[in-house]
């Protein structure tokens, strides 16, 4: 497994290659705020570990093998940073600051179920694109194959991740009644013949339609 | 000045405006009893001040038909204040409604309901916290209680300055809002800025269109750039922003005294193997109460009456000067005797056991556990309510269908509730006769075939008129014990409308008739239609009359049946087989003329023809068909 400040190297000189062009060693010490000297040190460490290659006087660019580790990195950074902004709500830089630190340690599936959560947002909060996950899924698919609240069974609990629908007036009515994203929730009922599903939302109970209940998509938790 | 009630539905606003206005309103454990808006007047400190109840609604959104009416209500009436009544026991809900009330510029005032149920269930709320965050009055009130109602009427009329709270969206829709207000000027619009801009970010087109095309446009355009790089709708982020803030308000003002309770007995009313006896069993025991229990007292009254009546009534009918004049008296006479055999037993008995069914909050429960089956006959569980509604009086019940999704849904709902639910006028002449006379087993058979006929005639219906039900999206109420001041309240104003309309209709009727009868004419007038009411029907000609009658309303058939055998024992001059066909033809026949004024009201004349037709049809067809039967039978 790759260190902290490999991951941290990786990700600034993708970062800096995006638009195709090799990375400078005097952008990367002014992103990372240290030296040039130390940069140049670091990168012949990373060119001996088969990240990246160094091309004296065009500038660095990734390895295949970089390349994968550091997209990782880069799309934990920049989903952390679309959580922190839209859910957590603090600010874009302070957001930045700990998606920065929080990146190294975020696990695949903590990564996955955000990504769902907020409905696999395609950019980062200052408009960079998100890197696709290496599942072999289609986002939408992605989207598609979520549990619907339908497909739950009676005492099951589950967190609403996200809703999927065309007609903004159902939308409106479903989140009106609080079955917005992040919500927890429990089965307590599914009645015969079609009948309606019965969910503890908040400890109110709401009868539910099932065509209305695959609207949302949700995420199982633990019954209990 | 202007106050409106606002508030999520079933939290007690029809109650608090009963209370404001002294305004006679029903108020019932399920959502949805306020289709249309009431306006009231209240008289508070030596001012004259106009209160408006608006439907109960989760946001101003307007995206249900109940909330289109509360939204338009608030933006056209610019009421000087409104009072959020909100439930206690759903504090983190209810507030993101105030939340769209605030961000809409209104003056607020709060009111916290039920407070002693959220007191019960171990929640205690710390109130003057919330006033700091929410910078607004928050009165807890109980009012079904009468608690609080003073103080929150008090707080209202301090017009406050509108509150400064701000629900503080992601800063990318702030970035959007702060943009949007930027276009806009204040003095071209009477509400917020900040809230003209958010309408407009989620496609209000009302806002739109006022807003001019420059500015709908960027929102358009931003609200698009949004979901593509969020992957997620505007609203739905908006929605969650609101909830968001709602649940860190809520958790730091309200504290969990005591661990809830699990619920128990009211699980077993949802659960089907034991949801299902329970509605028998509470079905079994409203009809049994409603004909021993109305029979039983109909006869005390009734004995009652003509122990101390019979004989005054028999002297100056005595002493009348001409035989139109004793008629007119005997008119009076049967009148009143009617009156306390129907409306009394029977009428009053049932509004007592329609009101305990909805106080207690056990309808919606009946609503999800049929929703399957209502589904079979293209209509969702909600439609339960207005059927139930129907079996009081069909008019109220005409208007409750508003609630259904569609148009189609609900021409078919009204359609069933005119043709096949017997009003409790038509349930007290089918008690009255059928039960009283022939026996509580044909009463259960007549009602059986109005049950069997709502169910085909549902299934032809939604076969002819094809299309997909809408889905059921309710909240269910915790079930609550009725108080006996909301019971005997709401009763009195039901049957209120039979003493006060249907006694002097009764009474000028029951006159009329008695003079045509004294010099014969009646019979005269009725002799065309002997053929048919004794061919088909099997019914004395005379019959016809009543059916006549019952147009106007649908107590006066029976009444009428009295005056014109000048007996209230029908057993002495029908056989119990006409008697059964009669109020068979009664319980399906042509709707009273209220109903059929509010039919053509909401679905227009050709719609409302084609009920009427539709039920003369039918009930003559099931009247004849009833009369071959039973005569071949007994």
């Amino acid at each position: 497994m790759a260190s902290e400040i490999t991951e941290q190297y990786l990700k600034v000189v993708y970062n800096l290659t995006e638009d195709g062009v090799a990375a400078k060693t005097t952008d990367m010490a002014k992103t990372l705020g240290v030296t040039p000297a130390s940069v140049t040190q670091m990168l012949h460490k990373l060119a001996r570990d088969g990240y990246v290659k160094h091309e004296p006087y065009r500038g660095t660019v990734l390895s295949p093998k970089g390349k994968r580790l550091a997209k990782k990195i880069a799309r934990r950074h920049r989903i952390l940073e679309r959580f922190l902004n839209d859910v957590v709500g603090v600010g874009v830089d302070v957001g930045h600051d700990q998606a920065c630190k929080m990146e190294h340690s975020l696990g695949k599936e903590a990564e996955e179920t955000l990504c769902k959560m907020m409905n696999h947002p395609l950019y980062c909060p200052h408009g960079k694109k998100i890197p696709k996950c290496e599942r072999a899924v289609e986002c939408e698919k992605c989207i598609e194959d979520g549990v619907r609240l339908s497909d739950l069974e009676e005492g099951n609990e589950a967190v609403v991740s996200h809703l999927v629908s065309r007609d903004k007036e159902e939308l409106c009515r479903i989140l009106a009644m609080g079955f917005v994203p992040g919500t927890r929730l429990r089965i307590e009922k599914k009645l015969p013949m079609g009948g309606p599903i019965i969910v503890d939302l908040r400890g109110a109970r709401i009868a539910i339609a099932r065509e209305i209940g695959a609207v949302l998509h949700v995420t199982r938790q633990g019954s209990g | 000045m202007k106050i409106s009630l606002a508030g999520n539905p079933n939290v007690g606003k029809s109650v608090i405006f009963g209370k404001l206005t002294g305004v006679g309103v029903i108020s019932s454990n399920y959502p949805g009893t306020t289709v249309e808006y009431r306006e009231g007047r209240a008289s508070f400190a030596g001012m004259t001040i106009d209160v408006m109840d608006l439907p109960g609604s989760y946001s101003l959104a307007g995206n249900t038909e109940d909330e289109r009416v509360a939204t338009d209500m608030l933006y056209d009436q610019r009421p000087d204040v409104v009072i959020d009544v909100m439930d206690a026991t759903r504090l983190e809900r209810n507030l993101v409604l105030l939340f769209e009330l605030i961000e809409s510029g209104y003056s607020v005032v709060a009111a916290l309901n039920m407070h002693d149920l959220a007191a019960k269930t171990g929640l205690s709320i710390d109130v003057h916290k919330l006033e700091t965050i929410l910078k607004i009055s928050v009165v807890p009130t109980v009012a079904v209680k009468d608690e609080g109602v003073d103080e929150l009427l008090h707080a209202a009329i301090q017009l406050k300055p509108r509150s400064t709270f701000q629900v503080r969206y992601d800063s990318h829709t702030e970035e959007m809002l702060s943009k949007l207000t930027s276009m806009l000027r204040q003095d071209d619009w009477r509400i917020p800025l900040r809230f003209v801009a958010l309408r407009l970010l989620t496609g209000d087109h009302r806002i739109m269109e006022a807003a001019g095309e420059r500015v709908t446009i960027e929102a358009e355009r931003l609200s698009e750039l949004f979901e593509e790089q969020h992957g997620e709708s505007l609203i739905v982020h908006i929605g969650r922003d609101r909830f968001g803030e709602a649940g860190r308000i809520a958790r730091e003002v309200v504290t969990q005294t005591q661990p809830s309770r699990r619920r128990t007995v009211s699980d077993l009313t949802i659960r089907p193997s034991t949801g299902i006896p329970i509605l028998l069993l509470v079905l079994a025991s409203t009809f049994l109460v409603l004909v021993f229990g109305g029979g039983a007292i109909e006869r005390v009254l009734v004995g009652a009456y003509q122990d101390l009546a019979r004989g005054f009534f028999d002297d100056i009918e005595a002493g009348a000067s001409s035989t139109y004049l004793s008629g007119a008296y005997e008119g009076v006479y049967i009148s009143i005797e009617a009156m306390l055999a129907i409306v009394i037993p029977y009428i009053l008995v049932f509004y007592i056991m329609l009101s305990l069914l909805e106080d207690t909050g056990y309808l919606v429960r009946v609503v999800s556990l049929l929703d399957g089956i209502m589904h079979r006959i293209g209509l969702h569980g909600r439609a339960i309510i207005p059927i139930v509604v129907g079996y009081g009086c069909n008019v109220p019940a005409i208007l409750a269908t508003r609630a259904m999704g569609s148009k189609r849904e609900r021409l078919i709902l009204a359609t069933l509730i005119t043709i096949s639910v017997p009003c409790s006028a038509q349930t007290a002449i089918i008690v009255g006769t059928v039960g009283n006379y022939a026996g509580a087993w044909w009463a259960l058979l007549l009602f059986g075939i109005m049950l069997a006929l709502l169910l085909v005639l549902g299934f032809v219906l939604h076969r002819v008129i094809k299309f997909e039900p809408s889905g059921l999206f309710l909240e269910i109420p915790e079930l609550r014990m009725p108080t006996l001041r909301q019971t005997v309240g709401k009763t009195y104003i039901r049957v209120k409308e039979f003493l006060t309309i249907a006694f002097p209709l009764l009474l000028m009727g029951s006159i009329v008739l008695e003079m045509l009868m004294s010099e014969g004419i009646l019979q005269r007038l009725v002799d065309p239609a002997e053929p048919f009411m004794v061919g088909v029907l099997g019914l004395p000609a005379i019959t016809v009359v009543a059916l006549i009658f019952g147009i106007l309303r649908k107590e006066m058939a029976l009444q009428m049946l009295m005056v014109l055998f000048g007996t209230s024992s029908l057993a002495l001059v029908l056989t119990n087989a006409q008697i059964f066909t009669f109020a068979l033809v009664m319980a399906i026949f042509m709707p009273c003329l209220a109903a059929i004024a509010v039919l053509i009201r909401e679905f227009g004349v050709k719609n409302a023809g084609a009920i009427t037709a539709a039920s003369i049809a039918i009930a003559i067809a099931f009247g004849a068909v009833s009369n071959i039967i039973l005569r071949w039978a007994l």
